[in-house]
């Protein structure tokens, strides 16, 4: 079960699982079983807004770090993903062909989106942000756009 | 239903994004255009304020909401006031089956807009049609 960092701006509420690490951009990256699980943050899609589309890459597909390993098209903007980790895609979460929704629903659960075999995953895990410092950076950028209003 | 019985038709009321003003599109269409004798528009606004006509127009006839996004405010709002919905309209859902249309514009539509609400208007208008009994003897239009 996971644990969660929690902060409400204005009308939003947003939380971090504690269990993932994050690229500064809002992919989290959850290592399960020698394999990295890559999502969105609450932050990420809340601002994202309504995924209408998603388009993953295939299993099979060679990662670099950071290039694009999906595209989520929403009712505000198109958005490009890249990936915090180096690999090869394994896994594409099917659910999310027929119901990409699940990604503003529940982005640290149903809505994951692809698992990664890693290739350097020491190396890549020290350039991501633990769960705390990813907080702290959301909660910054949040209140900056409440500011901003 | 019986035939007399109008459905009401509640689209969202949400600004500043053109899926909002696509449910509304598809809504006038309806009402308007395409079953003005089986429907009657709803202003969700005035379900929010608690009017009391509107409140029991949709206390007392089957709706369908459309919703411009996941909030699903009109959806909502109808259950609230104790209404019925037969049918869960989104235009996120409607979009989805219509990649290929970008609606924007917010106070008018461009012609994808306009596309995605003509789609809407006729997934809404199959679903009046399958509830709309004909009268014993008489025909439908």
């Amino acid at each position: 079960m996971s644990d969660f960092l929690e902060v409400t701006i204005d009308k939003f509420t947003f939380r971090v699982d504690q269990s993932c690490h994050y690229s500064s951009e809002g992919i989290w990256a959850r290592m399960e079983d020698g394999r990295v699980r890559l999502g969105l943050s609450d932050f990420l899609q809340q601002r994202s807004g309504d995924i209408a589309f998603i388009d993953v890459k295939p299993a099979e597909t060679l990662l670099k770090l950071d290039d694009e390993f999906a595209s989520i098209e929403t009712v505000k903007v198109n958005v490009m993903l890249a990936s915090p980790v180096s690999g090869k895609i394994v896994l594409v979460n099917p659910a999310l062909d027929l119901k990409p929704e699940l990604i503003n629903q529940a982005p640290f659960g149903e809505g994951w989106v692809c698992e990664v075999e890693a290739d350097n995953l020491d190396a890549d895990r020290q350039r991501m942000l633990d769960a705390d410092t990813y907080f702290k950076k959301m909660k910054s950028e949040a209140e900056e756009e409440v500011r901003q209003k | 239903m019986n035939s007399s019985e109008k459905i009401a038709i509640v689209p969202c009321s949400g600004i500043g994004k053109p899926y909002g003003t696509v449910s509304r599109v598809a809504a006038y269409q309806v009402t308007e255009d395409e079953r003005p004798e089986q429907t009657r528009l709803v202003p969700l606004a005035l379900l929010v304020m608690g009017d009391e006509e509107y409140g029991r127009i949709v206390a007392e006839s089957p709706a369908i909401t459309i919703d411009g996004c996941s909030q699903a405010c009109a959806t909502k709002m109808v259950l609230q006031s104790g209404g019925t919905v037969i049918r869960e309209c989104s235009v996120l859902g409607t979009a989805r089956s219509h990649r290929d249309l970008k609606p924007q514009g917010i106070a008018e539509l461009n012609e994808d807009g306009e596309k995605l609400a003509d789609a809407l208007a006729q997934e809404i208008v199959d679903v009046i049609d399958a509830c709309v009994q004909p009268s014993k003897g008489g025909s439908h239009a």
